[in-house]
């Protein structure tokens, strides 16, 4: 149980760009992906932003070079990014050691379900949407892609999925299940979820503002991201390099509400303070935090007082990225944890766009100007509708 | 790997399972080529507010999970860990329709909000109190088998009382999409299961919940000593050598199982793999289908490992379920060997305790 689990390799398609690389110049630029909508029907098109990827279906499946395309958003965004981690990482999935894949989402393969579902009562061109309208299903198709792989098995714990994903494979390469993992989430736009979205009310207009005390709510946003992450022996084995270590993890429910967070965050404060406790270290130890964020009301509040709670007086620098992506959910844990590993490369904070004044009842004010600081130990918060709230602690190497 | 012991257990599928006293004895036939589930009266479960909102993924999962925990005598639990292919099909599709037929205008949030595919495992955590670890699998085929990897995971790591279920639903127009889609097909039950030439399944639906403990009680009924999965193995003699290695993990070989229940979904070619292990398996254990029983769904595993630890339990092989082999004098081992689809395939091992 004792082994150390780095993560070795990096990918991520979303507003801020289609690779990692592209994502690191529009953080540095502290450009934001969030726009005008593109390419999602929807009847809001011209009423609400998002971060959408530029690129339609047919761009994806070209990317992805399908042969037999079903446009299917979801899964071609999760088979660039999780190609991109492998091919980053070096891993060869073919040296015998045991590979995983984690993958998890929330939307699946609901974007191209909601175009045809009416008419697969009447047709059968488009019946083999119920084939891939599952989770599962674009699991399978990254497994496929990028072969070999011993395990695969996908979450959806809402918008904490992809910690989680991240969690379970450090948890089965400690207990020697498997060698190396691919982890992490996606979630394209659907017309779906945007509709559901609004019905709570829980959407800005404007450019969302996280932690600011005028915020008024969420911009939606769609990706992948996935991380290649290995147990020391494989590492050691195949002399690769480590970017970052992850040294800590914890998932607790909120238990107060099917989407609301409590007001005093006791969820969250459970899932940084059992994070905390498996790593070690004392809060202060923490350099930075990669805030959820989201820009609710609800959220930034509950999270803010949970932040108080296990952080006393001593707050640590903290962001949230919400503002250049967009709210990805099941992506959005792994998107912030390769921002959080590009924070700890490039020794620099990311800062939270659109910030001018702070919650009065908290009075907490995030990095707001890009700033070059050492930072050693990154710890970043994802909390989901059903009280899922989970924590990850990532340490330089 | 640490056992896990089952302390309590609950059933809804498409047999009178949720009814404690039934044992194969009356045997309900599919509709045509799909079961319904056989569900409780919920009022007896769960608190009339909250059945009116509920979907029946949640009310079959809810009732399930409670009665697990009562049928152990657990009084909380350390984790909530749930599989579901599908998760709330009902409000997902209840929300779907509304917003296309009404050109996404005049929506109201509460079926969104249960379409999320962790809603019985936050509605659990919510209605017992319980702000311990929470998760979801949604792997087609091995989503339930995902859940109890990680129970046997967390046992390690300190956990003592976890509870697992896996919870599947189906609408009508989901069954007759998989109808439009040639998935289904009514079986001819004379004769056994793993026989058949269809080339489709009878769709199902369910929910089966465990609580399992570390510690060995006068509660526990048998144990889980471990479980495997196979994505897309090539051949069946690729799965008869991971299979026998799976025995020795646990010091044994396959003359040591008693009972193996094997996945045999009706349809040909899904089948053809579980078919080609037949005859290596027959010679030592009595083997018996499920799927004839409770129909084919993500989470059918949940239902045979309930299979399993009732054969322990009651130390009885039904003659509903044996398709080959000869009754077995003591039920020490069963063995499941699931498939779906013909791409997920996992083995599961109870053990008397």
């Amino acid at each position: 149980m004792s082994q150390r689990v780095y993560i070795t390799g990096l990918g991520m398609i979303s507003a801020l760009g289609n690779t990692v690389s592209e994502g690191f110049l529009s953080l540095s630029q502290s450009k934001t992906g969030i726009g005008k909508i593109n390419h999602l029907t929807t009847r809001y098109k011209e009423e609400f932003l998002a971060g959408e990827i530029n690129l339609s279906n047919k761009d994806l499946a070209d990317l992805v070079k399908d042969s037999n395309p079903e446009y299917n958003r979801n899964t071609y965004l999760a088979m660039i990014a999780a190609k991109e981690a492998v091919i980053h990482s070096g891993i060869d999935t073919k040296d015998g050691l045991r590979t995983g894949l984690i993958s998890s989402t929330t939307v699946a393969g609901m974007g191209i379900t909601e175009l045809y579902y009416k008419e697969l009562f009447e047709k059968t061109d488009h019946l083999s949407v119920i084939d891939t309208h599952d989770c599962g299903y674009s699991t399978e198709r990254i497994a496929d892609y990028i072969g070999n792989v011993d395990y695969v098995t996908t979450i959806s714990t809402a918008c904490s999925s992809a910690a989680n994903a991240i969690m379970l494979g450090c948890r089965m390469i400690k207990h020697g299940q498997l060698d190396r993992v691919v982890v992490g989430g996606v979630d394209a736009l659907s017309k779906f979820t945007f509709n559901g979205f609004n019905t709570l009310m829980i959407l800005d207009r404007e450019w969302c503002k996280p932690f600011d005390e005028n915020r008024k709510g969420l911009n939606l946003g769609e990706g992948a991201a996935f991380l290649v992450i290995e147990g020391e022996e494989a590492l050691n084995k195949r002399q690769g390099k480590p970017l970052t270590e992850i040294i800590g993890y914890a998932n607790a429910n909120d238990a107060y509400h099917q989407t609301a967070s409590s007001p005093e965050g006791y969820g969250a404060t459970l899932a940084i303070q059992q994070a905390l406790a498996m790593s070690g270290l004392n809060p202060s130890q923490v350099d930075y935090i990669n805030m959820h964020g989201t820009g609710t009301p609800n959220n930034d509040l509950s999270e803010g007082m949970a932040t108080v709670a296990v952080f006393g007086n001593q707050i640590p620098k903290f962001s949230s990225t919400k503002a250049y992506t967009g709210h990805t959910l099941a992506a959005a844990a792994s998107i912030e944890a390769v921002i959080s590993v590009l924070s700890l490369q490039h020794q620099t904070i990311f800062p939270n766009l659109n910030f001018t004044t702070p919650i009065a009842s908290l009075n907490l004010t995030p990095i707001h100007e890009l700033l070059k600081t050492p930072i050693n130990i990154v710890l970043s918060n994802s909390f989901g509708f059903g009280g899922n709230c989970s924590s990850l602690l990532f340490k330089k190497v | 790997m640490t056992k896990a012991y089952i302390n309590g257990i609950s059933c809804i599928s498409a047999q009178n399972t949720i009814d404690d006293s039934w044992y194969f004895d009356t045997i309900t036939p599919a509709n045509g080529d799909y079961f319904s589930a056989i569900e409780p009266s919920y009022k007896d479960h769960i608190a009339p507010n909250l059945i009116r909102r509920m979907g029946r993924a949640i009310k079959m999962g809810v009732t399930t999970a409670n009665l697990a925990i009562i049928d152990a005598d657990a009084q909380k639990v350390d984790a909530i860990i749930t599989g579901t292919g599908l998760g709330c099909f009902e409000d997902s599709e209840r929300f779907l329709l509304a917003m296309l037929d009404n050109n996404e205008q005049f929506l109201t949030p509460t079926s969104f909000i249960q379409s999320t595919h962790n809603t019985v495992g936050s509605q659990i955590a919510l209605i017992m109190k319980c702000h311990d670890y929470n998760f979801t699998y949604v792997h087609r085929g091995f989503s339930f088998e995902s859940c109890v990897l990680d129970a046997l995971m967390l046992f390690e790591e300190g956990k003592e009382t976890i509870l697992v279920g896996g919870i599947e639903e189906h609408t009508p127009n989901f069954v007759t999409l998989n109808r439009r889609a040639l998935k289904l097909q009514i079986q001819d039950t004379t004769m056994p299961i793993h026989q058949s030439t269809s080339n489709g399944v009878q769709l199902s639906e369910g929910s089966t919940f465990f609580l399992l403990s570390k510690h060995k009680s006068d509660k526990s009924i048998a144990a889980i000593d471990g479980i495997k999965t196979l994505y897309k193995p090539k051949t069946s003699e690729d799965i008869f050598e991971k299979l026998i290695v799976f025995l020795k993990l646990y010091n044994l070989t396959l003359s040591d199982i008693d009972v193996t229940l094997m996945g045999f979904c009706g349809n040909q070619h899904f089948d053809k793999y579980l078919n080609e292990l037949l005859p290596k398996l027959t010679t030592n254990t009595a083997i018996a289908s499920f799927k004839n029983l409770c129909g084919e769904f993500y989470t059918a595993s949940a239902f045979a490992m309930w299979v399993a630890t009732k054969l322990i339990q009651k130390q009885q092989l039904p003659q509903s379920i044996v398709i080959a082999g000869s009754e077995p004098k003591h039920i020490k081992h069963v063995l499941v060997i699931n498939q779906y689809g013909g791409v997920n395939y996992s083995f599961m091992l109870v053990s008397q305790c």
